[in-house]
């Protein structure tokens, strides 16, 4: 046998694969050819030492840089799917359901609006499971990505309903997670003309904990021009648990509204 | 419309993948977790370097978004993942072309070994072995990175690799047969 036929035999003894047959070929000519005994010592080195070679870790921003290349995607998809009503394909179909329906009203004076009230239910009802599942994102208390997507989505709508603000006030006020939190403050100021959102905006100023969204949300009430809240940002000027991070907040907030 | 998924810690990765094929975005991010140091090592391996190899397994995660509607769910998703890496390292080495295997920086790769408390010799061995490997021709590396760095079976390697099983046996014998060569060569330099 020649040097690659050896070391061949040797790395399948090495690796535990050789048949018994084999093995004893090699456990021969381990005892009596010394070339064959240096080749197998120097195959166990470096197949221990591939074995013992360290695993290496990456570093943290790989996780921070794919998360939001991932958030990105996220968006474009619902973006995607938001204007997937109007899209040409169904623009065509739409063109062909009216057609047809003249074309049916002329010939056989059927009522068009059974065809037209059966389309729009349709849509209310892809336009319902969007909503349903935007809401069960929000929901997921197993993830906070998903539910920072949720309220990402929530924030391109251009009217949320009382239950869409229900999810973010809670968000907003009970989140466990500080960017979930401030996502939903950020959405909530972008409906902040609405009366419900804006009395609940006021209103989480009193319970909000967590400083960094009590910065924010005083910054968003300051903008907003809140006067009312004008007693509360003294009572959190006056607060001994309060951050002096929000304190200072408060008091350019009491000097900008008064 | 994405249906909601549970017990994703339970569910295979081909399964995750296709959930992702179907709009369900965000379990990309567990396939990530589950595959992301398994893809950086084999970079890094490859290439030599610790953050040429970051920026290509961010590539490969990339692809792995973009290309999802390709994903076919008959084949194993590791498969798959794995073809997507060597294709950003075959990317990669095009564009670097004028550079050699051989010029792999082993220095630069040693220096960013996690700083363990394993006696000298072992990091010397570390290293040599470093220098031997990046001295085998690319496919060679490829092979022996997959089946002994990686441990992946061989029958695993032949499928992504479009060869047969005892192909890649008797090339991953010559490759190690090669790498004993450069390693005590080395040795004795």
């Amino acid at each position: 046998m020649n040097t690659h036929e050896w070391e061949s035999k040797l790395i399948d003894y090495i690796d535990g694969k050789a048949t018994k047959a084999e093995r004893e070929v090699v456990e021969q000519a381990l005892l009596h050819n010394e070339a064959v005994r240096n080749l197998y010592n120097q195959l166990t080195e470096i197949i221990g030492a591939m074995n013992e070679a360290r695993v290496l870790e990456p570093s943290g921003k790989l996780k921070a840089n794919f998360e939001q290349a991932l958030q990105g995607e996220i968006a474009a998809q619902s973006k995607s799917t938001k204007t997937v009503h109007f899209s040409p394909t169904l623009y065509r179909i739409a063109a062909g359901i009216v057609l047809l329906l003249v074309g049916l009203a002329i010939g056989f004076k059927i009522n068009q609006s059974n065809v037209e009230a059966d389309r729009l239910a349709k849509l209310e009802q892809q336009l319902e499971e969007n909503r349903k599942m935007m809401l069960a994102m929000m929901d997921n208390q197993l993830s906070a990505s998903q539910r920072m997507t949720g309220v990402s989505v929530a924030y391109q709508l251009e009217k949320p309903d009382d239950e869409i603000v229900s999810v973010l006030v809670k968000a907003m006020n009970e989140d466990t997670n500080t960017n979930v939190r401030l996502a939903a403050l950020d959405a909530l100021g972008k409906f902040s003309d609405e009366p419900v959102v804006r009395s609940e905006l006021i209103g989480s100023l009193k319970v909000q904990k967590d400083p960094v969204v009590q910065i924010a949300l005083i910054q968003l009430l300051v903008k907003m021009k809140e006067k009312s809240v004008l007693n509360q940002l003294e009572k959190i000027t006056r607060d001994a648990g309060t951050l002096k991070a929000v304190k200072d907040e408060a008091h350019a907030g009491i000097l900008k509204l008064s | 419309m994405p249906k909601p998924v549970k017990s994703i810690d339970l569910m295979s990765d081909e399964q995750i993948m296709e959930a992702v094929k179907n709009g369900n975005l965000q379990q990309a991010s567990l396939l990530f977790d589950r595959f992301q140091k398994r893809i950086f090592n084999f970079l890094v391996r490859m290439t030599g370097e610790r953050e040429v190899a970051e920026d290509l397994t961010q590539n490969v995660f990339l692809r792995l978004l973009k290309y999802r509607h390709s994903y076919n769910p008959e084949m194993k998703f590791q498969s798959w993942i794995y073809q997507m890496a060597r294709n950003a390292f075959a990317d990669h080495y095009q564009k670097q072309k004028q550079l050699k295997p051989a010029n792999m920086k082993v220095e630069k790769l040693h220096e960013s070994l996690p700083d363990l408390t394993e006696a000298l010799e072992q990091e010397e061995t570390e290293k040599r072995l470093i220098r031997a490997l990046a001295q085998l021709p690319d496919d060679y590396r490829e092979l022996l990175v997959l089946t002994r760095f990686q441990h992946l079976k061989y029958e695993e390697v032949a499928g992504f690799l479009n060869m047969t099983v005892a192909n890649v046996k008797v090339k991953v014998h010559r490759a190690i047969g090669q790498l004993r060569e450069n390693y005590f060569e080395l040795e004795n330099a």
